[in-house]
Formats: C-alpha cells, structure tokens, sequence
C-alpha cells in the first residue's frame, strides 16, 4: 500500500473535520466534545462496542443531529448541506439492510436510482460494481438466500453503486468467517487505493484496521484517543522492550523521570525509542539501580499492542 | 445467460492492482455524469412501489392477492358487461332489472378495496422497517418526507386503477345495451365522468388510511390487523352511540357519522355524483358533509403518515 490516494487536484480540504462534536443521549455521552480532522485516505475508526463509532457516523452522514458542536464531511456541514453530502457519500450499515425476496441486481439498481442516477446508468453501474465485489450468478436470486459473505458485499455494492467520495463502512467484517474477513478488506484496500475512493472503516478489531488503513482514529466513550498516520505505529515508532527481572517499576520511573516516554509492563519496560540515545539513558539507569538485566529488544511492536499501551504512554509523557 | 462470462482479456485492469486480487479486477470507473435530485428519487420510489404493489419485481405467489382481489371487485361489472346484450332485451321488454350504477358500486363492494388495502399497504411500508433497508434511503438524496409521499401516490394509484376498471365496464355496458352508439355515449359520459373525483378522493383516503395504520408496525401481520380495526372500530363506535342517541333523542349524535372513515368516502361518492344518499346514512348528515369529512380524513391520515416518517429512528 501506498500513499493515501490523491482525491481531487490537490486541495488540501479535509476530509472530516470536527470541532467541539458532542452527543447526548439522554444522561449518556456518546461523544464528547470531540475534535477531529482527517485527510483523505483508507480511515481506520476504531473503538470497542458503544465508543461511539456509529453514533459518529451517523452524525457525519446527517442521521442524528448532534447536541453541539459542528462537523464537515468535504468541506460541508453536516446540519446546513446534508443533501450535498448524501450525494457524494456511500454508507453501509452494521446492521442487516437487505429484503429477503428481491435480487441483489433489481435491489442494488433500485438503491442507484434513489441515488439520483438514471436508470440505464444505474443498471450497468450496478452489474459493474456487483462484478467487483464478486457476486456473479447469484446476484439475480433472491437475498433471502445469500450468505452472510454475500450479504456484506451487496451492503458494500450499494453503498458503491453512486461512485461516492467518500464510504462509511460500519463494521464491515461483522460475522465474516476468517476468509470471508480477508476477501471483505481486500476489497475494502483496493476501493480506497485503486479507485480513489476515501474510506471511513468503523471496527472494533485492530488487527483490520492494521491490515487496511492509512490512518488511525481511535475512540473511547466519546473520547478521541489517538489521531495519526497507521505508520507513526508500525514504522516510525519503534519501541525498545527491556526486560529485567525485578524492578521494572523502578526503572519505567526513572527512565520517565529522565523524559522517555517509558511504561512498565510486567517484567518488561517498553519505551518509545526516540534516538540511540536512549540506549545509553536505559543502560546508565539499569546500572543505577542495579537491576538483574535480562535483555534488551527492539521491537516493531504489532498496532494492537501499541495501541494498549498508547494512552498511558501519552499520560506519562 | 449474457454478462457472466469472464472478463475479456482486454478489460481494463486497475493501475497497482495486485494479481491476487485479479478475480474482481475488471475496472472502475468513476462516473462523471449527471445525478438527478430527491424529486427523481421521489419517482424512482414511487415507480418501484407501484410494480410492488402488483407483485411485479417480486416471486409470482406475491401476485396472487393484488390481482384476485381487484378482479373480484370488477367481476360484477366485468359480468354485467358481457351480459349486456341479454340485460338490453330484458329492459326492452320491460323487465325492471336493478343494475349496477356508478355512484352505488363503491358501497356495494368497498369490502374488497379494504381488504386490498389489508393485503398491500403493509408491502410498501412494513418491508423496509422490518428489513431496516430505511437508512440506505435516507441517506440518499431523498428525505422521509418523499419516501413517505412516494409510498402514498404509489398505493393510491393502485387503488385508483382498482375502483376505475368497473366504472368503465359499467359504462361499457350501458354503451352497448343501447341501439345508437355515438348518442349513448353522449347520454352516459356525463353521468359517469363524476367516477373520476370519486375514484381519486376514494383511493387517496383509504391509502392514507391504510399506510398511516400500517407505518405503526414493522411486521406485515399487525399492520393488517391494524387497518381492519382501525377500520372496524371508527365505522362501529360511532354506529353504536348513534343507535342510542337515535333512542334517547340526542340531537348531537348524527354528526358522529362524520368520524367514519369508509362511510365518509361513501357518502362523499354519492354527492359527487349528485345522487341523493341511500337510506343506510341514517341520521340527518348532508351529503356534502362526508365529502367535507372524507376530505379532513385524507388530510389527517397523510399528516399522521408523514410525522411517523419524521420521527421514525433510521
């Protein structure tokens, strides 16, 4: 995968933005005072169930009206432009969508017109995205029959058969099968690389968004936890792992003490690894304390494990 | 089968696509060309809802009932017709014959539009609740407004071509039972052109009836069981009260004619056609007054459907 693909000629208009974005049901908060802005790209919105991932997106999509705050989906707002927005927005929900006793083609066709596309466009659209997402001779049998892969790509064709800006995909990979799970994301990959399509990717599995995305946003009851390019955890973040066999308590305080970004994690101590430097700051405080040293490891530690530890690497920093 | 070959060698493939992924690389293209706004999309609905209606688009078992039932409500008209030269000797030799007329035929079979009503309103409404399909409309370039005014026309449609099919056989018929065409034409157009108003007011209210009543439920069971009470109990309730007011002497209970649905609709067909209303509209309600309240019926019917889609969770 390469760079973010390039939308229009180059206007630096983010994708989504949102300023101060809150929204209250009754006494919960589903999002709280949130401040986004992304740039096109494969996005990643991670969280676990009830973080507010679709509460967000439906906000975006003009769904739910947001109790305070403002948000822009390319550049317009989503309470004054929604219309504007829908037009160049596709979005698959996490939930079931299909009627049982239409085809896929008469269903996806029907959905292209309500899009606003005419209708012999929307028939050979229809036959092309369907082609896309690989439904072939079942597309003209009833969906009551599909399977739950076959389901998700209709949901995915839909959402597509508008050639939209920007896709929404709620929990695109919800009751997949591990083959199914690929097929789903590859599709997903090459949408947002191939065809220039931005993508939103709503998950409550890291280890997709890994696979997937250029960029990471991860919300937690409401809060924004992390914001940044899915390479600032897999490549230029480095972390060095120590292990020791007592005292990493001791040692994650003094190497924080000494301005790493450093957190105990049983007998290991895991630092963000900024320069070589540091190498002489872990040995120089592993000889002060004269601790056990078992070894030292760099580590291109996986999304997911980065990610448990982000927040309280961010706190001690 | 055609469009289920495999791609030709020639298709465009995607700039970067990796071999693996070649099964679906057969290109995308961007489409650059003309997007219609949310009246297209309003049309597009109400032409889908129309097909589904008749059960077209649909397996053939979801054609059976639409079709049966409009077919049994023009049967008499439709037989009457194709013994219209039998019934034109009867009344030449002066037999009095009672034939079907076109201001009372709406109240001899309205029980057949109920139950078509029963049998389709819940397919246009209760489908995309239940199946959750709402939230790909409305996050298209259609409001709920649209959807629901789309479901509307469409369902009042259907119902309009179900209440005109007899009138024109009717008219057919009475054509044919006389001996100069051209003259009978002229005698009968007057008589049945009212069928036209009575037919729309007649198809609009028990749609919006029918659709409102349905909206409440997802599931297609509770709908109908919903219009029929509905229905039955508007047209009951009043009746009920009005025996005892006409007992008691209460000279307030006669305006309650006005709260029945179907009976409005009735009454408002015979003022249309200026026919004098038949002795089944107890109390001293003015023909002009069910038009009046068929009218308000329509409109409040309408409201209730479009606040339900304003309000329903998508």
């Amino acid at each position: 995968m390469g760079a973010p693909p390039a939308l229009e000629s180059g206007e630096p208009m983010p994708l989504i933005e949102t300023t101060s974005l809150t929204r209250r049901f009754g006494s919960v908060l589903a999002l709280d005072v949130l401040d986004i802005s992304v740039e096109p790209g494969i996005i990643g919105l991670v969280g676990a169930n009830g973080a507010g991932k679709s509460t967000l997106i439906k906000i975006l999509l003009g769904l739910l009206p947001q109790t305070s705050g403002r948000a822009t989906v390319l550049g317009m707002d989503n309470l004054l432009e929604t219309r504007a927005i829908r037009q160049v927005v596709g979005y698959m929900p996490e939930h079931d969508c299909l009627p049982p006793d239409v085809s896929a083609t008469d269903f996806v066709t029907h959905m292209a017109r309500i899009s606003g596309l005419p209708r012999t466009v929307a028939r050979e659209r229809t036959a092309e995205v369907l082609r896309h997402v690989g439904l072939y001779e079942e597309r003209y049998r009833g969906m009551g029959g599909y399977s739950t892969g076959m389901k998700q790509r209709v949901k995915l064709a839909q959402a597509l058969v508008h050639d939209p800006k920007l896709l929404l995909l709620d929990e695109p990979t919800n009751g997949l099968d591990p083959a199914g799970r690929d097929e789903m994301l590859d599709l997903i990959r090459r949408t947002g690389t191939d065809f220039g399509i931005s993508v939103v990717v709503a998950s409550h599995l890291l280890g997709e968004i890994e696979q997937v995305c250029t960029f990471l946003l991860a919300i937690d009851a409401g809060h924004l936890l992390q914001s940044a390019p899915i390479s600032t955890f897999t490549e230029r973040v480095p972390v060095l792992s120590v292990e020791v066999e007592e005292g990493a308590e001791r040692l994650a305080g003094a190497l924080v003490a000494k301005g790493a970004r450093a957190k105990a994690d049983g007998a290991h101590v895991l630092i963000v690894l900024e320069d070589d430097a540091l190498y002489d700051s872990v040995r120089d405080a592993v000889a002060n304390l004269d601790l056990p040293l078992v070894r030292i490891e760099q580590q291109r530690g996986r999304l997911e494990d980065l990610f448990r530890d982000a927040a309280p690497v961010e706190a001690s920093r | 089968m055609s469009g289920q070959r495999s791609a030709p060698a020639s298709a465009p493939v995607a700039p970067g696509a990796s071999p693996a992924g070649s099964i679906y690389d057969l290109g995308y293209r961007h489409y650059e060309g003309r997007r219609h706004g949310p009246l297209y999309a309003a049309w597009s609905l109400y032409v889908e809802s129309l097909r589904s209606v008749w059960g077209f688009g649909r397996p053939a078992t979801a054609k059976a009932a639409p079709f049966i039932l409009a077919g049994l409500y023009a049967l008499p008209a439709v037989v009457q017709l194709a013994f219209s030269s039998y019934f034109a000797q009867a009344v030449a030799q002066g037999q009095n014959i009672e034939l079907f007329a076109y201001d009372s035929y709406f109240s001899q079979f309205y029980v057949l539009i109920l139950f078509f009503c029963i049998a389709q309103a819940p397919e246009l409404v209760c489908r995309d609740q239940r199946y959750q399909v709402l939230p790909l409309y409305f996050t298209r370039a259609m409001g709920r407004i649209e959807y629901a005014a789309a479901r509307l026309a469409a369902l009042a449609t259907a119902l309009i071509i179900v209440l005109v099919v007899p009138i024109v056989a009717i008219f057919v018929g009475d054509v044919l039972m006389k001996p100069d065409t051209f003259s009978a034409i002229a005698d009968e157009l007057p008589k049945a052109l009212p069928a036209l108003p009575a037919s729309l007011l007649g198809a609009a209210g028990m749609a919006a009836i029918s659709l409102a009543v349905s909206s409440f439920s997802p599931r297609r069971a509770y709908s109908a069981i919903g219009i029929l009470a509905y229905i039955l109990l508007m047209e009951a309730i009043p009746a009920a009260i009005k025996a005892v007011g006409a007992g008691a002497g209460w000279s307030w209970s006669d305006g309650l004619s006005l709260l029945m649905p179907v009976s409005s609709l009735d009454g408002a067909n015979y003022w249309l056609f200026g026919s004098p209303l038949p002795n089944a509209f107890t109390g001293n309600v003015a023909a002009g007054a069910y038009f009046a309240s068929a009218l308000a019926s329509l409109v409040v019917m309408t409201a209730v459907l479009f606040y339900r889609y304003r309000r329903m969770p998508a």
